[in-house]
C-alpha cells in the first residue's frame, strides 16, 4: 500500500536518479517513489520543475501548507484517469437544479447522521448532550424542506455550530473552549485544531478523487466556480465527524495535545510541530483502521471508504445506483 | 460547447478491440465501463501482474503488429500463412481467449490478410490452434454486434457476482 509522506522540516526536495530525495540541514533521506501516494509539505521546501515532472509521471499529488498551516494548494498532476463521459455526467448533475439538490442533500444528511453518531457515543458515556442531540435531530428533519443550495449550506452551518458547542461538554477542559467557530485565523486552540483537521481531510479526499474519474472542480453542495476544488469539500463533510473530530477529541481527551502546544504570533495561533506530528500520527492510524465491509466482503480501511464513497457517487452520476452517503454504524 | 466536445470524445472512442472481446465473454459490465473510459483501479496488483506476464513471456520469439482492433503477437509464417498468437496465463477463460483471437483473425481478414491463430496457455504449457472457419466467423460477427449494442446502452449492465469478481480490479467499484 502506498503511503503519504509528511514534511515538516525545511530543505530541498528533488529527484535523484529514479527516486525522491529530501535534504535538510541535519538529514539526507531517500523516499521510495513507488511507495509514495502523496506528499504534504508544511516546511519551507525548495523544489524544481524536474522534481514536479517526476512527481507527475508517478502520479504523486503534492499538497502545500503555509506557515500557519493554511492550505495553499496542490500540485495535481495532469489527470491520468480521464473519462469524457464521467465529466459530462458530473456537469449534467451540477447544471440540473433538482439533480444537484438531491446530491447536495445527501451530503448534508450523511454529515448530520455521522455527527449524531459521535454525539451518541458521548451520551452513552454519560455526557449531558441530550438537548444538543434533540436540537440537531430537529434541524435534520428540515433538510428536505429546503430547495436552495444556500439554505442547505445554512442549515448545515447551524447544525455544525450546535454540534461544536457539544465539544465543551465532552472535553470539559478550560484550555480547549469552543466559544464559536472562527477561521482565518482561528481564534483559539480548539478552533485551530478543527481548521487543521479539516484542511487535512480536504486534501485526503482530493487525493482519492485523483484516483477516480471525477473532476474535483465540480462540487454539488459547495458552489463550483472552477477556480478551486470543491467536490472534495462536499465529500469531506461526511467524514469530518467520524475521522477528524474523533481524532481531535481523542488527542485532547488523552492530553496528547495540551495548551502548551500552541503559540500566538503576530498574525494568529500556531500549532507547534510536535502537536502536528501527533495529530497526523493519530489521523493516519484512524485512516488505516479496517473493518469488514458487507457488500465487498473484505476488510476496508477508512481511507478506502472515502474512495468507495466516490465510486458510489460515480454510479449515481451514471444513473446506475442512487447515492446514499456512508453512515458509521458505531 | 462542452457537451458537443464531450460527445465527440465519446464517439471517437467507440470502437471494438480484442481486449473488449475478451472481457465481453467474462463480464459484459466491464466492457461497458472500459468503453466509457472508466478504467479499473490502477493500484490493483493483478493489473500489474498481467502487464509483467505480457512483457516477459515468449520475449525472444515475438513480434507485434498493431492494427485497428488492437495489438497481436506474430509468431511467423507456417506453410505460407501468417501465424498470430494470444498468450494467456491459463485456460480458465477459454471461450474469451478463443473469441479474442478469432476477432483478430477476423480483423486481419478484413485487411486482406489470411492468418492462423494459436492460443498459448502459460500455466498449462498448452497450445491450441484456431482456424477462422465459417462458424467461427459467424460467432465473431455476432459478438461484435452484441458488444456494439452494449456499448451504446445508457447504463452498464447490473453487477453480478461471478467467480471473476474476487480478483477483479472493478470489484470495489461494482460493490461499493
Amino acid at each position: 500500500m502506498k503511503k503519504a509522506i509528511y514534511i515538516f522540516s525545511s530543505g530541498e526536495l528533488k529527484r535523484k536518479d529514479n527516486t525522491l530525495y529530501l535534504e535538510t540541514e541535519d538529514r539526507k533521506n531517500y523516499i521510495p517513489v513507488e511507495n509514495t501516494s502523496e506528499i504534504y509539505i508544511f516546511g519551507e521546501v525548495n523544489i524544481n520543475k524536474r522534481f514536479l515532472e517526476f512527481a507527475s509521471q508517478n502520479q504523486i499529488i503534492i499538497h502545500f501548507f503555509n506557515h500557519y498551516d493554511y492550505y495553499v494548494g496542490s500540485f495535481y498532476p495532469r489527470e491520468f484517469l480521464n473519462s469524457g463521459y464521467m465529466i459530462l455526467k458530473q456537469a449534467e448533475y451540477y447544471l440540473d437544479k433538482e439533480k444537484r439538490l438531491t446530491i447536495a442533500r445527501e451530503f448534508v444528511r450523511g454529515a448530520v447522521k455521522n455527527i449524531l453518531q459521535v454525539i451518541r457515543y458521548y451520551i452513552n458515556r454519560g455526557k449531558d448532550l441530550v438537548k444538543i442531540d434533540e436540537r440537531i435531530r430537529e434541524l435534520e428533519g428540515r433538510i428536505d424542506d429546503f430547495n436552495e443550495i444556500d439554505e442547505l449550506m445554512a442549515i448545515e452551518g447551524n447544525i455544525r455550530e450546535c454540534y461544536y458547542s457539544s465539544f465543551d461538554k465532552i472535553l470539559q477542559n478550560q484550555d480547549f473552549k469552543f466559544c464559536k467557530r472562527t477561521t482565518r485565523p482561528p481564534k483559539n486552540n480548539l478552533n485551530s485544531l478543527i481548521s487543521f483537521g479539516n484542511s487535512m481531510i480536504y486534501t485526503i479526499v482530493l487525493s482519492e478523487i485523483y484516483k477516480t474519474h471525477l473532476d474535483p472542480r465540480i462540487g454539488f453542495l459547495h458552489a463550483t466556480n472552477f477556480r478551486r476544488f470543491t467536490l472534495n469539500l462536499d465529500v469531506a463533510e461526511i467524514f469530518k465527524p467520524i475521522i477528524v473530530d474523533r481524532v481531535i477529541l481523542t488527542l485532547i481527551g488523552r492530553k496528547v495535545i495540551t495548551k502548551d502546544d500552541f503559540e500566538q504570533d503576530s498574525e494568529g495561533l500556531i500549532i507547534k510541530e510536535k502537536a502536528k506530528r501527533e495529530f497526523i500520527k493519530e489521523l493516519e492510524e484512524k485512516l488505516s483502521t479496517t473493518f469488514k465491509h458487507r457488500q465487498i466482503g473484505k476488510n476496508v480501511s477508512y481511507r478506502r471508504l472515502i474512495r468507495l464513497e466516490l465510486y458510489k457517487l460515480e454510479k449515481h452520476l451514471m444513473g446506475e445506483q442512487e447515492y446514499s452517503a456512508f453512515v458509521a454504524g458505531w | 460547447m462542452l457537451l458537443r466536445e464531450g460527445l465527440k470524445v465519446l464517439n471517437e472512442e467507440i470502437n471494438i478491440t480484442g481486449t473488449l472481446v475478451w472481457y465481453y465473454f467474462i463480464c459484459p459490465r466491464q466492457v461497458w465501463l472500459m468503453s466509457h473510459n472508466i478504467n479499473p483501479d490502477e493500484d490493483d496488483e493483478n493489473v500489474a501482474i498481467g502487464r509483467f506476464l505480457h512483457q516477459e513471456s515468449y520475449a525472444r520469439e515475438r513480434k507485434e503488429i498493431s492494427f485497428h482492433g488492437g495489438k497481436v503477437d506474430v509468431l511467423g509464417t507456417r506453410e505460407g500463412q501468417l501465424v498470430i498468437a494470444e498468450i494467456k496465463k491459463s485456460s480458465k477463460a477459454e471461450r474469451s481467449a478463443k473469441m479474442q483471437l478469432a476477432f483478430y483473425l477476423f480483423e486481419l481478414r478484413k485487411l486482406g490478410i489470411e492468418a492462423k491463430g494459436e492460443l498459448r496457455y502459460l500455466e498449462e504449457k498448452r497450445k491450441e490452434q484456431i482456424v477462422l472457419d465459417e462458424q467461427l466467423t459467424r460467432e465473431v460477427e455476432n459478438a461484435i454486434t452484441r458488444i456494439l449494442k452494449l456499448m451504446y446502452e445508457p447504463v452498464p449492465p447490473k453487477p453480478e457476482k461471478i467467480r471473476w469478481c474476487s480478483n477483479c480490479a472493478y470489484r470495489e467499484f461494482c460493490w461499493a
